[in-house]
């Protein structure tokens, strides 16, 4: 129903729906690049296993780690920004009683 | 394995009075491990909720990045602290906001650590990589495999209708024997240490070289005998496939304790 009703009145409506979905579309994927951190947590493991094999030196490792450091608080401060969960950093115990 | 309720502060950046938690141990009484601690060798000592105690030293409210350094200090006082206790450890980066968040969460999950400390008694976790080269292991296909010479010396000789078709169907050939023979030393290896451990779990291999990324939950008193079977085992495959072994760690990969946490609003 959804799809014909759109086909049907594709001059009204069509264009507009699909302008919406597209920018949907594009801002969950934007999000997800943004927020994902699989992908730099890997490079790192890769990375500390380099240096652990002698294929790399620590100058080329300390290097290349400061740079995954900096894509890892990029990540965090756009996770902050949409009100994502973040691993680390400060938690405070949620009380049974308020008394704050 | 055990989920807990946390509620996530807002940084005040830069302020004292924080804790960084390393594990938790069973310990009715004070104790003190040493300036070894994040950030620069901070006391380690601990904070105790009857006979349970967390292992803390004093931070300053902030997100610490893992590098090596952090995590190589995070670790150095989970073993300390192993050499005389049982420990659930904490994951890397867990601050709270004062000694009393870290008595309330030892207050308020007091069953669930000690049931899981009960688990873990006396049990300490190995690690083990295992990885290969790959130019040689295709060498050793491409001499060793009847099939995969065949076609290899049809392509040198030019004896086939089709080089192309022939250098893809080789590529596929060499693809799934080097498959088939992973995850045969794979078997080999976990078959040779399943007597002498008590759970073992394989996670995803890091990089191109390495067939296995397992850890092993061992008995204490097993941990000679688990050394002895992995050297053993290391040396019946030291042409092909090079081991690294790394332990005693506290159980990582065997306790998990998730501080869920919630948006403070």
């Amino acid at each position: 129903m959804g799809l014909l009703s759109n086909l049907l009145f594709f001059p009204v409506t069509g264009p507009v729906a699909g302008i919406k979905w597209s920018l949907g579309k594009v801002q969950k994927v934007v999000e997800e690049e943004l927020t994902d951190d699989t992908a730099i947590k890997q490079d790192l493991m890769e990375l500390q296993m380099q240096l652990e094999l002698g294929d790399i030196d620590d100058d080329e490792y300390a290097r290349r780690e400061s740079e995954i450091m900096g894509r890892l608080r990029d990540v965090r401060a756009w996770r902050e920004r949409l009100g994502k969960a973040t691993s680390g950093g400060p938690v405070r115990v949620a009380r049974d009683t308020d008394e704050e | 394995m055990l989920e807990m309720s946390m509620t996530e502060a807002t940084p005040p950046a830069g302020v004292e009075g924080g804790k960084y938690v390393y594990c938790i141990v069973r310990s009715d009484r004070q104790r003190e491990f040493g300036s070894i601690g994040i950030g620069g060798g901070q006391r380690v000592f601990t904070v105790a909720f009857q006979d349970l105690a967390a292992v803390v030293s004093d931070t300053p409210i902030v997100i610490y990045d893992p590098t090596r350094e952090n995590v190589l200090a995070h670790e150095f006082v989970n073993e300390t602290v192993m050499k005389e206790f049982t420990v659930i450890p904490m994951s890397f980066g867990t601050v709270f906001r004062s000694e009393d968040d870290v008595t309330e969460l030892l207050r308020s999950t007091y069953q669930a650590f000690s049931d899981v400390l009960e688990k873990m008694q006396d049990k300490i976790e190995f690690g083990l990589k295992v990885l290969w080269d790959r130019d040689k292991v295709v060498a050793t296909l491409e001499r060793e495999n009847d099939e995969i010479r065949r076609l290899k010396d049809e392509i040198s000789r030019h004896t086939t209708t089709s080089t192309y078709f022939a250098r893809m169907q080789l590529g596929r050939l060499i693809d799934s024997a080097m498959e088939e023979l992973s995850s045969r030393y794979v078997s080999d290896i976990h078959e040779a240490l399943k007597p002498v451990a008590v759970a073992s779990r394989s996670n995803k291999p890091i990089g191109d070289r390495m067939i296995l990324n397992a850890a092993f939950l061992v008995d204490r008193a097993q941990e000679q005998a688990f050394d002895d079977r992995v050297k053993e085992t290391s040396r019946k495959y030291e042409d092909v496939l090079a081991f690294k072994y790394s332990g005693p760690w506290p159980p990582y990969n065997f306790v998990n304790i998730k501080l869920k946490l919630e948006k403070a609003d």
